[in-house]
């Protein structure tokens, strides 16, 4: 009875710790630092000592000493290569990568599928696993912690959670020097700007034509007086063939 | 064979002098079509503090009966790796029987330069499964048609050429008629 005591009033003095660090970092991160803790105690990134786990980005190429970038909405690539140093098989299970947010790494912005591969590793032998993601384009331009994480097991079917990448990235926007958006915006602009000058030439066209005939119109009407057929002398041939006008003179 | 090196630096997380090799498989199709190109690409990236020598590359995964070899080598030797280069290797292949086709790892071996000079074993990433296109299925999808295009030309020209040839007749029926008259009224 006594001891049940105990371990509940340590239990209860746990959880106050934790409540009193949530209360220190803030209102706003309090809600996202309980749920981080459940998943915390869910699993805890631990690898073998017989195993030697490297990664390597192969798309984006990474410079030696700087930060990692990758570019949103764009294909990463990488490579995880383990090294069997111990004197018994090793079965790679799954790989998954997650982006966590930067200040608390218990906090899951983006989850990536979790790949099994399930590949036996032999004792002395190395194997590489690939694995490539799209970051969401709606992230470019934030700072996020990128967690990938391989689970593997020994033949005794003890299970290794090992943390491979766990750190800090940038994700980049890509600017591209001119998409199609953009050239069909400029296309159109350049239709609606001719356009506008076909109008305006027409209208100009229109309303000079309109004053010269308003000008001298009053009185050229009122010389054409209907005379039927009596007067020969300003009928209009021009419309007629050469050929015709030429034999309707002979 | 088509070699390419590419200097990548990288930070080496391993103290000791000896090499380490990454070997990522890739197939390069987006379609697997029978009796089309399947081009396969082996990328060996040398993250170690040391150059590996001696690589092997032996692939044993493809299958003779599905698989016919029409370029590459699919057992190759590699002199030398120098820490931090990439070399790339490629093979090309013809699937010739149709349905999914599981793509495992290819095998190497290589000697880490250090004093030891012992071979090291490594296995290749995985393509993982495919599925092997009859050719007749993705020629319906992606073939040009030039055959059906030239038929239907064929088809639409007389319809185009009857009437043309009519009003050539007439037009050049009236022209003679018309010189004709001219020279009448010159005379």
């Amino acid at each position: 009875m006594i001891e049940l005591n105990f371990t509940d009033f340590v239990v209860r003095a746990q959880e106050d710790d934790t409540d009193d660090d949530v209360d220190v970092e803030g209102e706003e991160t309090g809600v996202t630092d309980e749920g981080g803790e459940e998943e915390e105690a869910v699993e805890k990134p631990t690898g073998s000592p017989d195993a030697d786990t490297i990664i390597l980005f192969t798309k984006p190429a990474v410079a030696p000493g700087t930060n990692l970038e990758l570019p949103a909405g764009d294909l990463v690539e990488f490579l995880v290569g383990f090294r069997n140093k111990g004197p018994e098989d090793f079965v790679l299970e799954t790989l998954d990568a997650s982006f966590r947010y930067p200040m608390d790494f218990n906090f899951y912005i983006q989850n990536f599928s979790t790949l099994a591969y399930e590949r036996p590793v032999k004792p002395g032998q190395e194997a590489t696993l690939s694995y490539s993601f799209i970051p969401a384009e709606a992230f470019a331009g934030r700072p996020f912690g990128l967690s990938i994480n391989l689970r593997y097991r020994d033949l005794n079917g003890r299970q290794f959670y090992e943390g491979v990448y766990n750190e800090t990235v940038n994700i980049v926007e890509i600017d591209e020097g001119l998409d199609g958006e953009t050239f069909f915006l400029y296309v159109l602009l350049g239709a609606c700007v001719v356009l506008l000058l076909v109008v305006g030439q027409q209208f100009l066209y229109s309303v000079g034509k309109k004053r010269v005939g308003g000008g001298g119109g009053g009185t050229t009407h009122k010389r054409h007086v209907e005379t039927g057929t009596a007067n020969h002398n300003d009928v209009d041939y021009e419309w007629l063939p050469k050929e015709t006008l030429q034999s309707l003179s002979e | 064979m088509m070699l390419v090196f590419c200097f990548q630096t990288l930070k080496a997380e391993e103290s000791d002098a000896s090499g380490r090799l990454l070997v990522s498989k890739q197939i390069l199709n987006k379609y697997i079509v029978q009796d089309m190109d399947l081009i396969v690409k082996y990328t060996l990236y040398n993250i170690g503090n040391n150059a590996a020598t001696k690589i092997v590359i032996s692939d044993t995964s493809f299958n003779s009966d599905t698989f016919e070899h029409a370029g590459g080598q699919l057992k190759a030797t590699i002199d030398r790796i120098p820490p931090g280069a990439n070399v790339s290797h490629t093979v090309v292949l013809r699937p010739v029987r149709i349905g999914p086709y599981n793509f495992t790892a290819a095998k190497i071996t290589y000697e880490t330069g250090d004093e030891s000079s012992k071979v090291q074993e490594a296995v290749s990433s995985e393509p993982g499964e495919g599925y092997i296109v009859a050719f007749r299925d993705y020629d319906k999808k992606f073939s040009p048609h030039l055959l059906d295009w030239g038929a239907f030309a064929m088809m639409t020209l007389p319809s185009l050429a009857i009437p043309f040839l009519l009003w050539w007749s007439s037009k050049s029926k009236y022209e003679t008629l018309s010189s004709k008259h001219k020279k009448n009224q010159k005379d």
